[in-house]
C-alpha cells in the first residue's frame, strides 16, 4: 500500500469514527463520556485560571496600594448592591403607578438563592459567546439555571458536567431573553447579533420608549426570574410601515470581565419541548 | 511515544486556549494553538500521526466548546489531511514555508467552523466573520506559526533523533 492511499485510509477511518462520535453525541448517549472526561480537564482549567488570574492582578494593580484597591472593590460592591436596590425600587414603583392595585404585592417574589462560582474559562471557539464556571452537577447545578452578576443578567447555563459547566451568555446570537421596559411598560424579546450587539425587538408599535430606560428581565416563558437589570435602551428604530418596534440596549454586565458570578438555584425554568403536530 | 507526548500537550493547549486567549483578542479573532500545534505537528512528523492528534486536539476542543462534540475534531482531520499533501514535499525547503501553510490551515479551519456554524442555523453575516474573526485568527495564528515550527522542530530531533547509517 503507497503512503497516498495509507493516508487516505488513516483519514477515513478517523472521519468515520468522527463522524459517528458526533452523530452519537447529537442523540445525546456521549454524555457520560464527556462528563468523564470534562471532569480532570475542569480541574485543570480552574487550577490554570486561578494561577491566570492571580498573575493578571499582579501585573494589573500597583502593590503598594493593595489596601485601598481592596476598600475600593468593597465600596464598588456596596455601589453595585445600592444600584441594584434602587433599581428594584423604582421598579415596584412604576409598577404601583401603573397598575394601581394590590396585584403587584400578591405577586410572588421569592428571595433567590444563589451560589458564587469563578469563572475559569471561556468558549475556545469565537463563534461561541459563553463562558465556563467551576461549578456543575455535583453542587446542584442543572440546565436553564439563570446566572447574574450584581449588576444584572449574565444569561443561563447550557451545559452541565459534574465538576464545571458552561454559561450560555446573553450576547449570544443563540439566546433569547423576554424582557420589558421600565417605564415604557411594554414587553419585547432581547436577542444579539453576531458581534454582541443587543437589541430589543418585537416592542409594540404605541410604546414610547425612552433612551436610557431599564431594560429588565419579564420572567415570560419561566426561562429567567422577572426583574433582573439586562441594560439600557441606547437607541430606537421605528418604522412606520413595520408591527414592530426594535431598540438597542447596552448591557449593563461587562461580559469582558467576568470572574465571579452567581447563579440562582431556586429557580426552575420550564423547559419548552417541540412536539410533532 | 508520539502519543505519549501529544495527548496530554493537546488537551494542555485546549485549556490554555480556553482560559488564556480571551485575553489576547485581536478584534474578536484569537490565535488556535491547537490549530497551530497540529499543523507544525504535521509538517514535522508523519501525517497518520498528524491526523490522529488532530481529531485528539479537536475532541478536546470540542469538550470545552459550545459547536456540536466532534466538529472541531472534523474540521482539524480535514486541515491535516490537507496539509499532509505537503509531507516531505518542500516545507524544509523554505523558513518561510510554515507561515504559508500556516495561512492556508488557518483560513480553510475557519472556512470549515463558519460553514458549521450556519449549518447550525445562526444567522451571521460572512462578512462580518471574515473581518472580525477570521483574518485577525489567521494573522495571529501566522504570527506564532513560525516559532511553533520551530520549537515542534526541535522536539522531533530532540524525541525521534534520526538514526544514522554507518
Amino acid at each position: 500500500m503507497n503512503r497516498s492511499n495509507s493516508r487516505s485510509l488513516v483519514a477515513g477511518t478517523l472521519a468515520l469514527i468522527t463522524i459517528g462520535i458526533m452523530i452519537i453525541s447529537i442523540g445525546g448517549y456521549f454524555a457520560p463520556v464527556r462528563d468523564f472526561f470534562s471532569r480532570p480537564i475542569s480541574a485543570v482549567q480552574a487550577w490554570i485560571a486561578l494561577r491566570v488570574s492571580a498573575i493578571r492582578d499582579t501585573l494589573t494593580a500597583p502593590r503598594d496600594i493593595a489596601s485601598l484597591q481592596a476598600e475600593v472593590s468593597r465600596l464598588q460592591s456596596e455601589v453595585a448592591r445600592l444600584e441594584q436596590e434602587i433599581i428594584t425600587l423604582r421598579e415596584q414603583a412604576a409598577e404601583a403607578e401603573i397598575l394601581a392595585s394590590l396585584l403587584n404585592y400578591a405577586r410572588s417574589q421569592p428571595e433567590s438563592r444563589s451560589i458564587a462560582t469563578n469563572v475559569i474559562g471561556r468558549d475556545p471557539s469565537p463563534f461561541i459567546r459563553s463562558i465556563w464556571i467551576d461549578r456543575g452537577s455535583d453542587s446542584n447545578l442543572s440546565q436553564g439555571m439563570p446566572v447574574v452578576t450584581e449588576r444584572g443578567l449574565v444569561g443561563r447555563i447550557a451545559e452541565v458536567f459534574p465538576t464545571a459547566s458552561r454559561v450560555q451568555l446573553i450576547t449570544d446570537p443563540e439566546a433569547a431573553v423576554n424582557v420589558t421596559l421600565q417605564l415604557a411598560r411594554t414587553d419585547g424579546v432581547l436577542k444579539a447579533e453576531f458581534n454582541g450587539e443587543l437589541s430589543v425587538d418585537l416592542i409594540d408599535q404605541n410604546a414610547e420608549i425612552t433612551i436610557g430606560e431599564l431594560v429588565l428581565t419579564s420572567g415570560l416563558g419561566n426561562n429567567y426570574p422577572a426583574d433582573i437589570p439586562v441594560g439600557q435602551i441606547i437607541n430606537v428604530r421605528r418604522r412606520d410601515y413595520e408591527l414592530f418596534q426594535q431598540a438597542g440596549v447596552q448591557a449593563s454586565v461587562d461580559f469582558d470581565s467576568l470572574h465571579i458570578v452567581l447563579v440562582i438555584t431556586n429557580f426552575q425554568p420550564i423547559p419548552i419541548e417541540l412536539t410533532a403536530p | 511515544m508520539a502519543y505519549v507526548i501529544g495527548i496530554p500537550l493537546l488537551t494542555l493547549l485546549a485549556i490554555l486556549q480556553s482560559v488564556l486567549m480571551g485575553y489576547f483578542e485581536l478584534l474578536d479573532g484569537r490565535a488556535d494553538l491547537v490549530l497551530v500545534a497540529v499543523v507544525s505537528w504535521s509538517l514535522t512528523r508523519r501525517s497518520e500521526e498528524a491526523m490522529v492528534l488532530g481529531v485528539i486536539g479537536g475532541f478536546a476542543l470540542d469538550l470545552l466548546s459550545g459547536l456540536p462534540f466532534g466538529s472541531s475534531a472534523l474540521i482539524l482531520l480535514i486541515v491535516t489531511f490537507l496539509v499532509s499533501f505537503l509531507e516531505g514535499r518542500f516545507w524544509e525547503a523554505h523558513l518561510l514555508m510554515p507561515l504559508g501553510v500556516m495561512l492556508v490551515a488557518s483560513l480553510t479551519y475557519h472556512m470549515l467552523s463558519t460553514f458549521m456554524i450556519m449549518i447550525l442555523a445562526q444567522d451571521i453575516s460572512f462578512a462580518y466573520v471574515f473581518r472580525r474573526i477570521i483574518l485577525p485568527s489567521t494573522f495571529l495564528n501566522v504570527v506564532i506559526a513560525l516559532p511553533a515550527s520551530q520549537l515542534a522542530s526541535a522536539l522531533h530531533y530532540r524525541l525521534f533523533p534520526q538514526e544514522v547509517e554507518l
